[in-house]
């Protein structure tokens, strides 16, 4: 068989808090562009890791799963599970922890583990009804 | 008239475990923890066409023939068998969701109009999808 390039995707999940606020803004214009979302509130977020490769000959394989639940597990679900996003360092004051800049968090903190040629992209589910895809910068 | 994808899903179950002949017991054991177990999965297959409208039909594939190829040439050798030994077409093949992915394209790829495959996804669980795209690694 050709050295053929194959797509490995894992599903995480991860429950976590968040709220959209600008703290140099009003409490008025804060309540004018985020609505609800001023609230601190919830998800149950749902992390599609896709990563891409050629097959190991010898195992079949392209990545071992188990490393990838290790890494993730290390560097997102133990940072972001029953965590409070908006005061994580990488959020508080700086951006605020739309799902649009958590696939990016997400994407930053993996990459020096997995590196940028393996991560092929990241689907992040807020809800059933709205997913984020990111495939790097 | 613009090229469209269409995506079929299929269900098979099976039996299979991972075991490299070139590794130990105990190595087989480590790499592949509890996958070096005979056990099975309900596998879910998902076929992604491309084609363009017929502005006749409204179609842009002809499913019934895909369903009767993915039936003939997927579904029928590893429905109901142990895909690491009662599947001919996969001796000697470690049947990781990558190889079989890559190898129900084989099988299918010859069976359908010429250019249309696109994508074979064989999704294991809920938690693990392998996607192949006919792509050569560099």
């Amino acid at each position: 068989m050709n050295p053929g390039l194959l797509y490995v995707t894992r599903k995480f999940t991860f429950s976590a808090a968040h709220r959209y606020w600008r703290d140099e803004w009003s409490a008025e214009e804060n309540a004018r562009v985020f609505g609800p979302l001023t609230v601190t509130h919830g998800h149950n977020y749902v992390l599609d890791v896709t990563l891409r490769g050629s097959v190991d000959p010898l195992t079949g394989m392209v990545v071992d799963l188990g490393e990838l639940k290790r890494v993730v597990g290390d560097a997102i679900l133990a940072r972001f599970d029953h965590a409070d996003l908006s005061a994580d360092p990488l959020f508080a004051r700086r951006q605020i922890p739309t799902t649009e800049n958590l696939v990016r968090a997400i994407w930053d903190l993996l990459v020096p583990t997995l590196g940028g040629e393996r991560l092929h992209g990241l689907r992040l589910r807020e809800d059933p009804t709205f997913h984020v895809e990111y495939f790097g910068p | 008239m613009s090229a469209l994808r269409l995506t079929r899903t299929y269900h098979f179950s099976a039996g299979h475990r991972l075991a490299s002949p070139a590794l130990s017991d105990a190595e087989n054991a480590r790499v592949y923890g509890p996958c070096y177990r005979q056990h099975g999965h309900n596998y879910r297959v998902e076929v992604t066409l491309a084609g363009r409208l017929d502005p006749e039909t409204g179609m842009a594939a002809d499913l019934a023939l895909l369903d009767a190829a993915v039936k003939r040439v997927i579904l029928e050798p590893v429905d109901h068998h142990d895909l690491s030994g009662t599947v001919p077409a996969l001796d000697g093949v470690i049947t990781t969701g990558e190889n079989l992915a890559r190898a129900f394209w084989q099988w299918l790829e010859p069976a359908l109009p010429p250019g249309s495959l696109t994508r074979v996804a064989v999704i294991e669980t809920d938690n693990n999808a392998f996607e192949y795209r006919g792509e050569t690694a560099r």
